[in-house]
């Protein structure tokens, strides 16, 4: 559970650091906890880290698209941050780490599983983006 | 109104709406809002001869009537994502469709944009610093694997920010992140800090992941935008093989050194 504690800190000082204003830091850090939370209790529940990680993506993009309406503010300042603790940065690392270690059996799998990951992420916003505006709100213009 | 000062208005409408594109571009926006943005702000204005063809580094604008043609091309180069100018120019073009604001005063209101200031030097050392020991953390890391995550990623943001982003290219860039990165780790590893190398590598080395690229690149894309999606993909692919090819490079040299005791 402190790892989502960890996400939230996390998303948060991305966002920061991707000079999103001071007023959208709280969303962008629940955003991206709560990204990562359905990730955790989804691996748990027996889905592979590819599945978990496209729900996820799901759940980030929906609450960046409800939270850009509500906020009334573009909801590229909510995914890019929120979306953070799903990109497969680990995977890079332990892909390099296998390569020079040499056992290039494990190389392949985890390169291979970092790119699965960005695909179920892909997969995740460019399905919530095909969602028509009028679903998120019903008379403020899609943003 | 007379042709000439009807030419004349035509162009500072155009001029006004590529200066909101630019900034929009520049600063992390999809394709598609830099578009919508420059159109809306044309169309309130009473121009609807204004075409646009925006590529993720560059926008091409033609308009005007017979009295006065406008066409123009910027290059504009990739930089920092800056999200407070993008939301700044989002509620700008609400503003003005609303409205709510002369020609005169958008024009005078993107520039204050345009020079407002970023955020300072410490301030995203610190946020770096911070998040990658929060993803330290997140990825398996114990606290001490934080804290020398914490350390690494200062330092990381330091070179990002004073030798990486005004100097070198994408890829050198993230290639030297990575080996920075590394380094650091490797050398406070050895001086007892933190459990676990690998933890604290993964945390320090996401503040390179290229974030900003790979969601823009994916929702232009989504949107059809093929050519600037492709491209942001692509650059985002390079970042990433850059922080792998760096963190490599130090782990081989490092483990052929030392026997690899630390790894």
């Amino acid at each position: 559970m402190h790892t989502v504690a960890a996400a939230f800190i996390g998303t948060v000082a991305f966002a920061l650091l991707f000079g999103v204003p001071r007023r959208y830091y709280f969303g962008c850090g629940f955003i991206g906890a709560a990204g990562w939370l359905a990730y955790l209790v989804l691996e748990a529940a027996g889905l592979t880290a590819t599945e978990a990680t496209f729900f996820a993506a799901l759940l980030v993009a929906l609450l960046s698209r409800f939270a850009a309406v509500w906020q009334k503010c573009p909801s590229t300042v909510f995914l890019i941050a929120g979306i953070f603790p799903l990109v497969p940065g680990a995977g890079i690392y332990w892909t390099s780490y296998h390569l020079v270690m040499g056992e290039l059996a494990s190389a392949l799998s985890t390169g291979f599983a970092a790119a699965k990951t960005a695909v179920a992420i892909v997969l995740g916003i460019i399905l919530v983006f095909e969602i028509p505006g009028r679903f998120f709100h019903p008379r403020i213009r899609q943003m | 109104m007379p042709a000439d000062s009807q030419a004349q208005r035509e162009q500072q409408v155009l001029e006004t709406a590529m200066e909101a594109g630019h900034i929009l571009l520049e600063n992390g926006a999809e394709i598609s809002r830099v578009e919508e943005t420059m159109e809306r702000i044309t169309r309130h204005f009473g121009v609807d001869s204004g075409d646009f063809f925006v590529l993720s580094n560059g926008i091409f604008t033609t308009g005007g009537s017979a009295s006065g043609r406008f066409a123009r091309v910027e290059h504009i180069p990739v930089h920092g994502a800056q999200m407070d100018r993008v939301v700044a120019v989002n509620q700008l073009s609400r503003e003005v469709e609303a409205g709510k604001l002369t020609l005169e005063e958008t024009a005078a209101r993107l520039k204050e944009i345009r020079r407002s200031p970023g955020k300072r030097f410490g301030v995203q050392v610190l946020a770096s610093a911070v998040g990658s020991a929060a993803f330290c953390v997140l990825f398996g890391g114990s606290l001490r694997d934080a804290q020398a995550a914490f350390i690494a990623g200062l330092l990381l943001y330091c070179y990002v920010l004073r030798l990486s982003a005004p100097h070198l290219s994408k890829l050198v860039g993230s290639m030297g992140g990575g080996s920075l990165v590394s380094l650091v780790c490797v050398l406070l590893r050895t001086a007892g800090m933190g459990d676990s190398l690998s933890y604290m590598i993964i945390g320090s080395i996401i503040p390179l992941v290229p974030g900003v690229a790979f969601v823009n690149g994916i929702r232009d894309i989504a949107d059809g935008d093929y050519i600037s999606g492709a491209v942001r993909m692509l650059d985002a692919l390079l970042v990433f093989f850059g922080v792998a090819i760096g963190v490599g490079f130090v782990l081989t040299v490092s483990s052929r050194l030392g026997g690899g005791a630390w790894l």
